[in-house]
């Protein structure tokens, strides 16, 4: 059986996880709204109750990869002073859904 | 009829609710008159079955938690140098040791944890340490004295060792300070093969064999041993885990392979469930309500591995919930108050560098956020401290090149501008209250290059006074506690950030315990003695949770979502916090995230006839 599940849905602030949910099922929000969920009875729950559409792994890492790629391409649009700056202002890296 | 007062000596009382629950309930029977049932309290403990580990092995050594351990050296039918870590699914593989062993012994955690003594193939007792930092092995300062089949305890900067072989059983107790050991006050009897757990300052030693297989118990406490209660079943090449107050020794050989658990309270040994599978010389991690054994001989090397769970007094590991999301997101503003009443001014609501510096300021009640009185001048890179009613905003970047020193103050809904700075500058962290607060770190210069500030100025309510410098500029750091017991952690330079923590007095800041995962632009709360590290970058967005305890840091179940340039209720106690705002790998969040930290939880079961 696969350890995760993919998917994505909207986080709509209070509620969306509880820390029950935390403590029940492995859980992790990517770019996209992507979401990997551990495999099991209240993850598949949680997905489901909270309107997600299910993905498979490829499709939850082109939506991160799309994502990843826009924000380099807005990086990149940048004026050179402005990148690499002290901080945040980073060129985004790939991401490798687990 | 015999009733439950004359079986028990306590009455079934009679009661509208279950009662809280505590250790003093447990076996204990009541009738709860709302649902109509009779309830007790009783403790649910088992050793269930973990993945395997990808290589079979005894006499290995252990450390770290049953959901993020480590497993390392030992022998197949040849002594290995093999090392694996546990994420509480699956086993994975790290990196080798640089000696080849077995028969050694461990301490630590996962990214930091310490391997020493043993033997060689050879066979040779050895003194050779090893540090772990999650990916390899490191050589340290090697043990005072060569032995083997000895026992650890502690941490990485804070380690113990004690008892072992040399051409015959020792007593011998060495303390490590993450690179060189001393020696300690002798074991009173000396022995090899024990079992151990706890600190450097709190330590347990229990069983093993000195002339005979032993069911001795001592207790450590940094210079001296003492005898504890003595264990159920006497037995040697046992696993140990927990603190010295509350242990658990597992396993072992009597004069054949044993399941046995026992668990210890600082005093009496009280026997547990057993191990599913008898076995010996196995590796242990975790603590006593949540122990891991892995590894070990039962008829040959084995690779199984078996988790303890205590489920009623378990502690609930920590974990964040979803909070409501900001009205504007914003990246690299400064935040204060608390997980139900926590404020967020300033910062950046697009490319920090654009231009778009943020005036508004928002409050949050635990649920949802809603806007207030902007700050007089938008500003984005700045600090602050305080609560939502009486907060204080200083430093930050007004305008391309200007790093401010200006000064604000807020009564709970509007703005009024104090007593500047004495260095304007911006990335610095801000700690304390509206009248007592401290702004630390961050950097003034218009750059590239850009320099950095080990500043450190304190704020009385109305003016700024310079105090001593941060033992290391940084900029992008966290900061927590008070005006005159503070904390500051993390930071950058260099992008791939510090783990640097300091503590500071009122007067002067102090080196203390390292983060386990460097890194810049994270978030802080809580205390000098309690404090919690969320996010950050190192240059990656990192989700990395760790909580500090005045001596150390350690790590925690991550945030839902990586992201950096977060900020925080920075008044929030380590226990129940917020973070809001910043940026994940790729865009400004909104996004709120609620901490909720360890916890002991006991849960009440409905007694019925079947």
């Amino acid at each position: 059986m696969a350890l995760f599940i993919y998917g994505t849905a909207e986080n709509t602030g209070k509620g969306f996880f509880t820390a029950e949910d935390r403590r029940n099922f492995f859980l992790r929000g990517f770019p996209g709204d992507v979401w990997v969920i551990g495999n099991n009875e209240k993850g598949a729950l949680w997905l489901a109750e909270k309107n997600g559409v299910e993905k498979t792994k490829a499709e939850a890492q082109a939506i991160v990869d799309a994502e990843v790629a826009k924000a380099q391409a807005a990086y990149d649009a940048l004026p050179e002073d402005q990148k690499n700056r002290p901080g945040f202002n980073q060129r985004p890296t790939a991401i490798t859904l687990p | 009829m015999t009733t439950y007062n004359q079986l028990a000596g306590y009455r079934v009382n009679y009661l509208g609710s279950d009662p809280t629950l505590n250790t003093g309930n447990e076996g204990q029977v009541w009738y709860n008159s709302t649902t109509g049932t009779l309830r007790s309290l009783v403790q649910l403990k088992a050793w269930s079955a973990g993945s395997n580990m990808s290589t079979a092995r005894t006499a290995l050594a252990g450390c770290g938690t049953q959901t993020a351990g480590l497993a390392f050296g030992g022998v197949t039918t040849v002594n290995t140098n093999a090392t694996e870590e546990y994420s509480g699914y699956t086993w994975s593989a790290g990196g080798n040791l640089n000696t080849i062993r077995r028969d050694l012994a461990g301490a630590g955690i996962q990214t930091a944890g310490i391997a020493f003594g043993g033997r060689n193939p050879n066979p040779t007792n050895l003194t050779a340490t090893e540090k772990y930092d999650g990916t390899s092995w490191t050589s340290s300062g090697n043990l005072g004295t060569a032995r083997r089949s000895l026992a650890g305890a502690g941490i990485q900067t804070a380690g113990l060792a004690f008892g072992g072989v040399t051409t015959t059983q020792v007593a011998n107790t060495e303390s490590f300070n993450g690179s060189t050991w001393t020696a300690g006050g002798n074991m009173n009897t000396a022995r090899n093969s024990l079992g151990g757990a706890g600190t450097q300052t709190a330590g347990l030693g229990f069983g093993g064999f000195s002339t005979v297989t032993t069911n001795i118990t001592e207790l450590y406490n940094g210079s001296t041993w003492t005898t504890g209660g003595t264990m159920n079943t006497a037995r040697y090449n046992l696993g140990g885990a927990g603190i010295q107050t509350a242990g658990i020794g597992f396993g072992g050989y009597t004069t054949a392979n044993v399941a046995n658990t026992e668990e210890y309270d600082g005093s009496v040994w009280v026997t547990s469930t057993n191990l599913t599978t008898a076995r010996r010389e196995l590796a242990n991690a975790g603590t006593r309500s949540a122990a891991l054994g892995a590894g070990g001989y039962t008829t040959a090397v084995s690779s199984a591995t078996e988790e303890f769970n205590s489920t009623i007094y378990s502690p609930a590991t920590g974990a964040w919930a979803s909070g409501g999301n900001m009205g504007t997101a914003t990246i690299s503003g400064s935040g204060a108050g608390t997980q139900t009443a926590a404020l967020a001014f300033g910062g950046s609501t697009g490319s920090p560098s654009s231009g778009t510096r943020s005036a508004v300021t928002q409050k949050y009640d635990g649920t949802s956020w809603t806007s207030t009185g902007n700050l007089g001048s938008a500003v984005y890179a700045n600090a602050g401290a305080g609560t939502q009613t009486a907060a204080v905003n200083f430093g930050g970047s007004t305008a391309p090149t200007v790093r401010s020193a200006v000064t604000e103050k807020f009564n709970g809904s509007t703005w009024t501008t104090s007593g500047n700075m004495n260095s304007g500058r911006q990335a610095l962290t801000g700690l304390g209250t509206q009248t007592a607060a401290i702004g630390a770190g961050g950097y003034a210069s218009s750059g590239p290059p850009y320099s950095v500030d080990a500043l450190s100025e304190s704020f009385n309510g109305t003016s700024w006074t310079t105090g001593n410098n941060l033992n290391t500029a940084r900029y992008y750091l966290a900061g927590c506690g008070t005006q005159t017991s503070g904390l500051v952690f993390g930071g950058a330079p260099p992008a791939s950030g510090l783990s640097n923590t300091e503590s500071y007095n009122g007067t002067s800041w102090t080196a203390t315990g390292t983060l386990n995962t460097a890194r810049r632009n994270l978030a802080g709360s809580g205390t000098q003695t309690a404090a919690l590290a969320a996010g950050g970058s190192n240059p990656s967005v990192v989700s990395n949770t760790e909580l500090f305890d005045g001596t150390s840091w350690v790590s925690n179940p991550p945030m839902t979502t990586a992201r950096t340039a977060l900020r925080s209720g920075s008044q929030s106690p380590n226990s129940v916090s917020v973070v809001f705002g910043g940026t994940t790998a790729t865009a400004i969040t909104s996004a709120t995230e609620e901490w909720s930290g360890p916890q002991t939880t006991a849960t009440a079961s409905t007694l019925t006839t079947s």
